[in-house]
């Protein structure tokens, strides 16, 4: 039986994991996927109190499901941009994006 | 003959052209022809009228345009046919008279134009069908006398005797105006004939209205006083005043009337005229001035007719009111020839200058004259007192008015007598160096009189003809022939002889100090009156002046205020415009540098601040990350 502490620990470790990757990373599709990390440690930590606090609300579970679409849409936007990026530049570096200054 | 008789209104329209002419051309020289032609016309057109009349007993009715629904009618009865001969003839005679009296008097237009507006004024009120126009007529000749009296306004006294006359006659018309309203209230009408079928109360009250009219016109008792003042007129206009015109007014409005007259207002007329022929034939017989004797003497007579209008016998009054004008006006153009010689008309000066004996012809004509006032036949008062004296006999109350008219024939005998033998002095007593300068008498003064005493004479004759005329029995009785004779002859005698005391004289003199009673219970209170009048008008001015002032200061202090407020609307003005300025400066020097400086560093910081993104994304990843650990930190702290 895991304790909530040990869940919450997994959630830090992965929003770690994920921080980290998007600060490192200069690939679009890599700092996408420390976002989709730190996400998920937000999504276990969300899951982890539901389910040691209150396991009888619906509330959390709702909520989950509204993060999951939320992630998924984001995913779609960011591999959309990506892939239009990529046509236009025939690359997904943001070193080289300095255009995106205004 | 009602053509004929409408011609009667010459009587009025020849004086009234007269004094249109005259007062058109202003001409000394011919304006007293003018009125002689306008008196002739006059003349002319009574007797047309008067002759149309005789023998006809329905009265010619003349009706002139007058306003509307309101006819003014003029009546041409032998009655008023008859009065107005005797008001033409008399003012014919004495116009042709006062040719020669006023020769030397400057204002001449004036004075005919005056004179003739007296006649037409006469004729009217004697002609009048109509209570209007027989008010305008009385107003009328009311102002003629106060005009002809104050003729020689400049002359001391003469204008406080015109003003008397005509104060006292226009008080008395109240009367007139009492009796007239209470006519016409009770019939509808302003014409005369129906008003006179008014009968009761309404009657009495209208015919003592008339009663105090006829007092104060023709001088009775107790407003006697006036008349012996009207003697500051030129003689003319007394010799017309007191004959035909002015004083007759009064028998001739009780004569009009007497179909109204009742019983009781009857006996009152009678006992007002006898006490007055009584009296003021006392005051006759006391006077020193010929002038006012004759006055006197008016009343006296004026008071005869009143005494036989309430005896009942109106052919009697008039009768009498037609000899007394001839009689009366020839006796005063007598004494106007006197008075012009001896420029006085005191009985001793007339006497210590000559008196009747310089001028023999005017003498007689007065003796003659005075013998016919006195009654003695064949002249014409002995008919017309006898007449008199035959209707007191007839009388009710003969008890009281055959002693009242035969002491007043007395008396008036007495006064003649008197007058007679002031007149004609001692040889002795005339100063001769007077005497030296007498001139001939005028043709034109002496043609008046020795007509108007023929008239005098002979008009004894017309008895029976004017008794038929009028339609009026004149009585006769032959112990009133002998009683009225006799006693005139004592009369006369009396007179001649001056066998009054001197008692009676000092107390008639003063006009039985009847003036001072009138003093005390007519002026004094009327003065009072104006004199409170006059203080409580002052009080009203003063207290209008008050509000008038206390307005004028308040309007002031509004006004002041006013200005203040104007002031202080300025200042505020202005004081806004200073701080509209102030803020205006401020906005441009404070405000708009602030915000300039503001605008300028925030554009800076701006600057500064877009220095900082990239737009690489991992390095502004790092920027959030760095923003949100320092929000956790800040979060942390405030923990």
């Amino acid at each position: 039986m895991i304790t909530l502490i040990i869940a919450l620990l997994v959630g830090a470790a992965l929003f770690g994991i994920g921080l980290y990757g998007v600060l490192s990373q200069t690939n679009l599709v890599m700092i996408m996927m420390g976002v989709e990390l730190m996400l998920g440690a937000a999504l276990v930590n969300l899951v982890a109190f539901w389910r040691f606090l209150h396991p009888g609300a619906y509330s959390g579970q709702m909520f989950f499901l509204i993060i999951m679409v939320v992630m998924a849409l984001e995913m779609v936007v960011g591999f959309g941009m990506a892939l239009a990026r990529f046509r236009a530049k025939g690359s997904v570096e943001m070193e080289e994006a300095v255009e995106l200054k205004g | 003959m009602a053509g004929l008789s409408a011609l009667a209104i010459l009587a009025i329209l020849g004086p009234l052209v007269a004094i249109g002419l005259i007062l058109l051309l202003r001409s000394p020289r011919w304006s007293p022809y003018l009125a002689l032609v306008g008196a002739v016309a006059g003349l002319c057109g009574a007797l047309l009228g008067l002759w149309a009349k005789a023998g006809d007993a329905i009265p010619g009715t003349l009706v002139l345009p007058g306003l509307p629904n309101l006819p003014l009618r003029l009546i041409i009865s032998p009655t008023t046919s008859l009065l107005s001969t005797v008001v033409a003839m008399v003012s014919f005679l004495v116009m042709l008279y006062a040719v020669g009296y006023m020769q030397e008097e400057a204002a001449l237009p004036r004075f005919f134009a005056e004179m003739s507006l007296f006649v037409a004024a006469m004729q009217l009120l004697v002609l009048a069908g109509d209570w209007l126009l027989i008010i305008v007529g009385w107003e009328l000749i009311a102002l003629a006398s106060y005009l002809l009296i104050g003729f020689w306004y400049e002359r001391p006294g003469v204008r406080q005797a015109a003003t008397r006359a005509f104060l006292t006659t226009r008080a008395a018309d109240f009367g007139l105006y009492i009796g007239v309203f209470a006519l016409v209230s009770q019939t509808q009408t302003s014409e005369i004939a129906p008003t006179l079928e008014v009968s009761g109360t309404a009657a009495t009250v209208a015919g003592l209205g008339f009663l105090l009219a006829a007092i104060g016109k023709s001088a009775q008792i107790p407003l006697q006083g006036w008349l012996q003042d009207a003697m500051a007129g030129p003689t003319p206009v007394s010799a017309l005043l007191h004959s035909a015109t002015l004083v007759a007014a009064g028998p001739i409005l009780l004569l009009r009337v007497y179909p109204v007259l009742n019983g009781s207002v009857l006996i009152i007329i009678g006992i007002v005229g006898g006490v007055t022929a009584l009296l003021t034939g006392l005051t006759a017989l006391a006077q020193v001035d010929l002038k006012r004797m004759l006055a006197a003497s008016t009343s006296s007579q004026l008071g005869f007719m009143l005494l036989a209008l309430g005896a009942g016998s109106p052919g009697a009054a008039l009768l009498h009111l037609v000899f007394h004008a001839a009689m009366k006006s020839s006796l005063f153009l007598g004494a106007g020839i006197f008075q012009h010689k001896y420029h006085s008309t005191n009985f001793s000066e007339i006497a210590a200058k000559g008196g009747g004996r310089a001028y023999p012809p005017v003498y007689l004509c007065f003796v003659i004259a005075g013998l016919a006032l006195a009654g003695v036949p064949p002249l014409a008062g002995f008919w017309s007192k006898d007449a008199i004296i035959a209707a007191t006999f007839a009388s009710a109350q003969a008890w009281l008015f055959t002693p009242l008219v035969l002491l007043g024939t007395l008396l008036t005998g007495s006064y003649v007598g008197r007058a007679l033998r002031l007149l004609w002095p001692k040889p002795e007593s005339i100063s001769r160096e007077v005497n030296a300068n007498k001139s001939a008498v005028s043709g034109w003064m002496l043609t008046g009189l020795v007509s108007l005493t023929g008239l005098a004479t002979t008009s004894g004759l017309l008895v029976k003809p004017i008794g038929q005329l009028v339609g009026q029995e004149i009585p006769e009785n032959g112990l009133a022939l002998v009683l009225g004779l006799a006693v005139a002859l004592v009369g006369l005698l009396v007179g001649w002889f001056e066998l009054i005391g001197s008692f009676w004289q000092r107390l008639a003199q003063g006009n039985f100090r009847l003036d001072d009673w009138l003093k005390v219970l007519l002026v004094q209170p009327v003065l009072l009156l104006a004199r409170v009048v006059s203080r409580a008008d002052g009080w009203l001015h003063s207290g209008v002046l008050g509000v008038g002032r206390t307005g004028l200061n308040m309007a002031r202090r509004v006004a002041g205020f006013d200005s203040r407020l104007h002031g202080a609307v300025v200042l505020t003005g202005r004081a806004g415009l200073d701080l509209a300025r102030l803020s205006r400066q401020t906005d441009e020097r404070g405000i708009d540098r602030l915000i300039a400086w503001m605008v300028r560093n925030i554009r800076l910081l701006g600057g500064r601040v877009r220095e900082l993104p990239s737009g690489l994304v991992h390095q502004e990843l790092l920027l959030t990350a760095a923003a949100v650990i320092l929000l956790l930190g800040l979060i942390l702290i405030s923990r």
